[in-house]
């Protein structure tokens, strides 16, 4: 048996900047708010739902059953089992397919996919020297033994290991890493620009004509996301210094790359059945979707280009070109790499040498693109954004009607990515 | 009904509890008819922060069930403090403590608070006197508390007060608590309930308890935020506070589902002795 998982709904709070207003609220914290959100919307106040699947990309080691856990503290029945995924920034997109293929395949009814991160409430670790040498103390069984130990104790090792947005193999940041993939582009600096200020300009918009106020609740004082600035503009931007790359050609400045931010998201998918027998509405239905890995230590691709590689797959599979959709969404995780996939897309070298393609995928239309804003505006929590988009996609596609489609891309640390179809 | 002193700001507990020591001698007579009242209260949102933490409620939009006694606790403590108070307040023990959650309140809601007496009654062991407490948003009654004290060998007019005793059903062990010599100094600092019992064995053993005891008003806190998410929308939190819990201390909580409620119990893990029993039932 398999069918198509249907999306049925979607909650988030508002997304913080770093060490703002959620500086004191955890990852349990929020997924739990964001999850009674969910429950107050659609109803499910006690109830069990088959699955709850969510993650968080920087979390503290007391959080292994942190999904579990935001259940057992919501409003949810307790009787709701949950598990935790980890795919960086694709985690929550991830999160979403594998609650949909549960659902497909009849293992569950329903289920909730989310995602949080905080990048306040950070999980320190001691120094590794530190960390060693406490672990010797602890299994030290005599007085000597135990001496010994501290004798190891340096006070430079009280400084802690705070966690950097760095890929452990090439000691580069995830902004370095995109603005090698920029220069090789040559994506312009105005070009990643224009898209800046069109992700504030839409997310603006969208807030203004009421289009979240069935996907997020506010919480601890924040109604909009903080990071939205609708007042964003070229001139304003052009000012800016860039913070990626060297020299001359940088690109990249902290306008036109997201920033570090806390947040939550989550939605509910089902059966049509399930969703049919509690008067539910079906925004948009799972229709595929594919991951990708690229070589970005040694291969020569670049850190973010993964969802590139995955595209083609998932295209062929269902008969679609990429010209095929109403709707977008490239997760804007620097300007830059949204315009570097679609440049690639258009590539016919890169799209028969890498991708083995007779032909380019070629072109999207680019006033389908990120219509409600994206990650640049939003502000991206890592494992947070995914269910963002699948909520806001889903129910954007039903508003244009039946039958639309709409496709999303998410790129991931460690080389990863996720793509995915929805169709209204 | 008196007129209602309104106070600017939440008085100095501190300075409150030293003056209620130095005038203790002499108290007697009956209640005054004192409501003490503050209007427009902002609630620090980092102070529900901090509260959330040490009770171990989850940070939400909503303040934790008992967070407004803290609110409150100021107003009943200088209403305690005054000379006119028929009782001396070292020495009073909190017995008996029930709030009335009628909604959930909003972190940035203002709120207006007001506390007076009731309730002076012999008891067997001496006196009690209810604190009551109530706090409105734009004139609706959104929370009640009433804290019940003992105070012993000390006397009331009239007849003893007619409350029953505080019974539970079946209860069955949720969750085990080490809680830790430092958990009154913590609830001190995020509730401002810097009474010395609570604080050190050294301030406890000047007011003739052999070790710092745990506030009630934490155990009570405690226990709701290990109920987060199985509580109704509005709902009465009644608690008796039998034996002191002795800092540190391992106790296990114990829950039952009963009335659309819970019945509750924390008691001492190797003793079984009852620290709180508590009753939640929806409103």
């Amino acid at each position: 048996m398999t069918r198509q998982a249907a999306i049925v709904g979607g909650n988030r709070i508002p997304f913080a900047r770093s060490n703002s207003k959620y500086a004191r609220a955890s990852n349990q914290d929020m997924l739990t708010a964001t999850l009674d959100g969910l429950v107050a919307r659609f109803g499910l106040q006690d109830q069990a739902v088959g699955e709850v699947v969510a993650g968080a990309v920087l979390k503290h080691s007391r959080d292994f059953n942190l999904t579990r856990e935001s259940v057992l503290g919501s409003r949810l029945s307790a009787a709701t089992p949950a598990y935790d995924v980890q795919q960086a920034c694709g985690t929550g997109l991830e999160a979403a397919v594998l609650v949909a293929n549960k659902i497909a395949l009849g293992q569950v009814e329903s289920g909730i996919a989310g995602g949080v991160d905080t990048t306040s409430d950070a999980p320190l670790a001691v120094n590794e020297d530190l960390r060693h040498a406490l672990i010797a103390l602890n299994n030290a069984k005599t007085l000597p033994q135990r001496l010994k130990a501290l004798s190891g104790l340096r006070p430079g090792q009280l400084v802690p290991d705070v966690p950097r947005n760095v890929e452990p193999r090439t000691g580069l940041s995830m902004g370095e890493h995109a603005a090698i993939t920029a220069k090789e582009w040559g994506i312009t600096r105005e070009a990643q620009d224009e898209l800046t200020v069109a992700s504030h300009q839409h997310l603006a918009a969208a807030y203004d004509r009421g289009f979240f106020d069935d996907l997020v609740t506010p919480y601890l004082g924040l109604t909009r996301d903080q990071n939205l600035r609708p007042d964003s503009s070229l001139e304003k931007l052009a000012t800016l210094e860039p913070v990626f790359g060297k020299g001359e050609g940088a690109t990249m400045t902290a306008a036109n790359s997201t920033p570090l931010t806390d947040g939550a998201s989550a939605v509910l998918l089902s059966s049509d059945e399930w969703a049919a027998e509690r008067g539910l509405p079906v925004l948009a239905h799972l229709v595929d979707a594919q991951t990708a890995a690229v070589d970005y230590v040694h291969g020569g691709e670049g850190l973010l280009m993964a969802p590139a590689y995955a595209m083609p797959v998932m295209l062929a599979r269902n008969g679609l070109t990429l010209q095929d959709f109403d709707l977008y969404e490239i997760h804007e995780a620097f300007a830059s790499t949204v315009l570097s996939t679609m440049k690639a897309w258009e590539d016919p070298a890169f799209c028969a040498e890498k991708l083995g393609l007779d032909a380019p995928l070629g072109p999207i239309d680019r006033s389908k693109l990120n219509v409600h804003g994206s990650s640049l505006a939003a502000g991206h929590p890592f494992a947070a954004t995914g269910g963002r988009i699948v909520a806001s996609l889903a129910k954007a596609l039903h508003e244009m009607g039946p039958g639309k489609r709409g496709l999303i891309s998410i790129c991931a640390a460690g080389g990863q990515g996720v793509v995915a179809i929805l169709e209204s | 009904m008196g007129t209602p002193v309104v106070l600017s700001s939440a008085p100095s507990m501190a300075k409150l509890f030293a003056q209620a020591a130095v005038t203790a001698r002499g108290r007697g007579g009956s209640l005054p008819d004192t409501h003490l009242a503050r209007v427009a209260v902002e609630v620090d949102p980092g102070q529900v922060a901090d509260y959330a933490q040490v009770c171990r409620f989850p940070l939400a939009d909503t303040l934790p069930p008992t967070f407004p006694h803290v609110l409150t606790f100021p107003l009943q403590v200088a209403l305690m403090a005054d000379r006119a108070f028929p009782l001396a307040l070292p020495g009073l023990v909190h017995v008996r403590n029930r709030v009335d959650v009628v909604r959930p309140v909003g972190v940035g809601e203002r709120l207006d608070l007001e506390v007076w007496a009731d309730a002076f009654a012999p008891h067997r062991s001496g006196a009690t006197v209810d604190l009551v407490a109530s706090v409105r948003s734009r004139g609706d009654e959104v929370w009640r508390g009433r804290s019940t004290y003992l105070a012993r060998g000390a006397t009331a007019p009239g007849a003893p007060a007619d409350v029953p005793e505080l019974t539970i059903g079946d209860v069955s062990e949720a969750a085990v608590w080490r809680v830790p010599d430092d958990a009154g100094r913590r609830y001190a600092k995020v509730s401002g309930d810097v009474n010395p019992i609570h604080l050190s064995g050294l301030t406890a053993k000047a007011f003739g308890f052999k070790r710092a005891i745990a506030h009630g008003m934490w155990v009570k806190a405690r226990a709701l935020a290990a109920l987060s998410g199985r509580l109704p929308e509005a709902f009465s939190v009644d608690v008796a506070f039998r034996k002191p819990l002795f800092l540190p201390s391992t106790v296990a909580l114990s829950t039952g589902a009963r009335e659309g409620g819970w019945d509750l119990a924390v008691r001492a893990q190797a003793a079984g002795t009852d620290h709180v029993l508590g009753r939640v039932r929806p409103l």
